[in-house]
């Protein structure tokens, strides 16, 4: 707390009229508070003069430590009546002089550049170990009284004598209390915890101290308090002083320091000579170990905490994608192996033309050239050369045209070695050019047709294929008047369970389009109807 | 009257060849026969003809090698091969003519028609030039295609291609630049030569090259939209397949 510069401050210097008295030599001169002014024996050190506190307005502090006397002087400006004054001297709590008018016959005047005083003394007195307070008033304005203490003792370090938290309870809170302390103390907040109180041990002049409460691992201070509450906690019949403070303030689990120490101004003074080790014997610490058990955070932990928490979430959604990412890759690369493994499927049973018939086929050309048709014997090599292309060539679509021509290509070959009639028939809308459809798909079919439908009935056989439109669908179909053959009982021949499985094989490569394989057989002939579904 | 040169390493397919010319073809008179590749230069820088039957594989040599070894390529060419080998991919890239073994007399014809149609018109072309440039090069390094129009042959680079569609057995080219190009072939083919270079045929009708693609449109089941602004279909069964591709690029 800074010192108030009173009014008679600025001539303290000057003074030394009043000085010598009893033999003693005050020729030092202090400010004391409201119209005094002090003046101490020559010997006297560490002067802390007109000490003010706080919520103590019209009281003035002198700490005298090391005086032996001390002379007080009180002062009246002239317009101040003189007469209406009443001044009350105690030693201790020993009044020795009450409510006496000032002798104005002793007031001499005190010529100032400016200004004319009206002095007198109040006396002189030995201070060691002692107290001397002052209590002066005007009668006109008898709630203004100045107090000027002027405290030749030693102050003694404050101490703590408690802690106490309170605590909710279901009828409302309660406290517990820490009394016997040692140098640290171990406290803890639950969660139902929301106050900590310190009380201090009584003295005479407690507005002297202040407490402060600093966080060891930062070092700021975080409570500072000179506000000293009297209540509930009694000791030898007297309220004792205490602090009340917010378990918020506890941001964090650790040490606190609590400080309490007299409001000295050790440094600002005249004629001071005070070591660091004398200050600190006026200083009370004790260690608040204290634990938090509910976290709370501050804004800008908060902001800390919830920025790492969205960073978080931001890594884990990044790795999500990432994840998901790769498994959507790797799904993609299954699935086109997967594919792959079809298409491969697909092309060793593709190249399963029937060997049987390679062979009769060519025998059938050998039998032309030794007939010695020549002309025809080049056309049916020209065929079989095509159809034989057609299977090597591992195309996976050819065009509805050249799928016409692969199938005319055979059933010729065939009809060199069987005399039936056949018929490739396609609905006008479709545009055979630029229709793809997988290679050798029909060809399974018709060659099943030829050797089991009509191959004993000579010229008599008949096949007819169609190609259709039936809306979107592409509809294929292979027709014989054959004898017809049970469809569930597996034939030995190899075209039909390749074929079925070659459906199986193209709707595992083609999701979006089924094939359907239709076969009816009866006596008279058998239908194979192969639709490729949503084709067009 | 069209002088030919025919140039096998077997002689059965020289003679096999000879027939069917002489009893089909009429028109050809063929000067020269040769069986390797430097009797073959020699011959036609002999006899000048106006068509020469190259067969592609001729033991260590190709047929390509007689076309480098002639300063003047100033005749038609039918390659002949057995099957699909080395530089027939080119040659279809270079839309020149070619015949499989055994010779299907149709084909044969065909080919000497189409021949004949060239000299008479006086189609200049550079086809030669190109494919022997195109073999310099490895198969997937090949950009540019030869698109054979009613009387003459344009060079297409496939960058500038932005889609194909069918017209029937023709196919419109559409190019960078507004332009339109038809051509005497199935888009089946030029889907079976384009595929490989990521073009997709997204429908029965369309091949897109997939560098014009904006964006997938789920309208309609699925529409691509082309940077020209033009709106392709995706039929349902290329769906899956042109999604995928889609994929891969984006």
């Amino acid at each position: 707390m800074k010192k108030i510069t009173f009014i008679l401050l600025s001539f303290i210097t000057a003074l030394s009229t009043v000085n010598a008295q009893k033999g003693i030599d005050f020729s030092r001169t202090y400010a004391a508070g409201g119209k005094l002014l002090m003046s101490v024996d020559s010997s006297a050190k560490n002067v802390y003069y007109a000490n003010v506190f706080p919520n103590q307005p019209r009281t003035s502090f002198n700490y005298l430590p090391d005086v032996n006397n001390v002379s007080i002087q009180i002062y009246f400006k002239e317009t101040d009546s003189v007469q209406h004054y009443r001044y009350t001297i105690l030693e201790d709590d020993k009044p020795i002089v009450v409510n006496k008018s000032i002798d104005q016959a002793r007031l001499a005047d005190v010529d100032r550049p400016d200004e004319v005083f009206r002095s007198t003394s109040l006396g002189v007195f030995p201070i060691k170990g002692k107290t001397i307070t002052t209590i002066i008033y005007s009668i006109e304005k008898p709630l203004n009284i100045d107090k000027a203490v002027f405290y030749g003792k030693l102050i003694s370090r404050a101490k703590i004598l408690g802690f106490s938290k309170r605590f909710a309870t279901d009828k409302g809170v309660d406290y517990s209390w820490i009394t016997d302390l040692k140098e640290k103390t171990d406290f803890t907040f639950t969660e139902k915890d929301d106050e900590l109180t310190i009380v201090k041990d009584r003295s005479v002049n407690d507005y002297l101290y202040y407490i402060t409460i600093k966080d060891r691992q930062t070092n700021k201070i975080i409570f500072e308090s000179t506000a000293w509450q009297y209540g509930y906690y009694v000791e030898d019949h007297q309220f004792l002083p205490y602090v009340k403070i917010d378990k918020s303030l506890f941001k964090k689990s650790g040490d606190y320091e609590i400080i309490i120490q007299p409001l000295i101004e050790w440094t600002e003074c005249r004629d001071c000579d005070i070591s660091a080790e004398e200050i600190e014997g006026y200083i009370t610490r004790h260690t608040l170990s204290v634990t938090v058990d509910e976290v709370n955070y501050t804004k800008k932990e908060l902001l800390l905490y919830s920025l790492l928490v969205g960073f978080l979430i931001g890594l884990v959604f990044l790795v999500i994608i990432y994840l998901n990412k790769r498994k959507n890759k790797k799904r993609l690369a299954e699935n086109e192996q997967q594919k792959n493994t079809a298409k491969l499927q697909l092309n060793s049973i593709r190249s399963q033309l029937n060997p049987h018939f390679l062979f009769n086929a060519l025998a059938g050309i050998q039998n032309l050239m030794n007939r010695n048709e020549i002309d025809k014997a080049n056309k049916y090599l020209s065929k079989f050369a095509r159809l034989t292309r057609n299977v090597l060539d591992d195309k996976e679509l050819i065009s509805l045209s050249q799928e016409k021509t692969l199938l005319d290509d055979y059933l010729q070959m065939e009809q060199l070695r069987f005399g039936f009639e056949y018929e490739i028939n396609h609905s006008e809308d479709l545009d055979l050019a630029n229709i793809e459809i997988p290679s050798m798909l029909l060809q399974p079919f018709v060659e099943n047709a030829v050797k089991h439908g009509i191959s004993q009935k000579a010229t008599d056989g008949k096949v007819i294929i169609t190609f259709s439109k039936q809306a979107n669908d592409l509809q294929l179909t292979v027709t014989d008047n054959g004898n017809g053959f049970d469809p569930v009982k597996k034939t030995n021949g190899l075209g039909l369970p390749l074929s079925e499985s070659r459906i199986a094989l193209l709707n595992s490569i083609y999701k979006e389009n089924r094939f359907t394989l239709a076969i009816q057989s009866t006596t008279n002939g058998t239908k194979i109807s192969l639709t490729l579904i949503d084709w067009l | 009257m069209m002088r030919a040169v025919l140039v096998d390493d077997e002689i059965s397919n020289l003679e096999n060849l000879r027939i069917l010319l002489e009893k089909h073809c009429t028109q050809v008179t063929i000067i020269a026969t040769a069986q390797n590749v430097s009797d073959a230069v020699d011959a036609i820088e002999k006899h000048l003809p106006h068509v020469v039957f190259l067969d592609i594989q001729m033991g260590e040599q190709t047929g390509f090698d007689v076309l480098r070894l002639l300063p003047t390529r100033n005749f038609e060419v039918i390659f002949i091969t057995a099957y699909d080998q080395y530089g027939i991919q080119a040659v279809k890239f270079a839309a020149l003519d070619y015949l499989l073994k055994p010779i299907d007399i149709d084909e044969l014809m065909t080919a000497v028609h189409k021949a004949e149609h060239k000299l008479a018109a006086q189609i200049q072309t550079s086809q030669l030039d190109f494919l022997l440039q195109q073999l310099k090069k490895p198969e997937t390094h090949v950009s540019t295609i030869a698109l054979q129009m009613q009387s003459e042959i344009r060079y297409v680079t496939l960058s500038e291609i932005i889609r194909c569609e069918a017209d029937n057995t023709y196919t419109h080219f559409f190019l960078s630049g507004n332009e339109k190009i038809l051509v005497s072939k199935s888009l089946k083919e030029y889907a079976d030569l384009l595929r490989p270079k990521g073009f997709l045929r997204t429908h029965q009708s369309h091949l897109v090259n997939p560098k014009y693609v904006k964006s997938w449109l789920k309208e309609d089941g699925g529409i691509l939209l082309l940077t020209s602004g033009e709106k392709i279909p995706v039929s349902k069964p290329n769906r899956e397949t042109v999604k995928q591709a889609l994929q891969r690029l984006w």
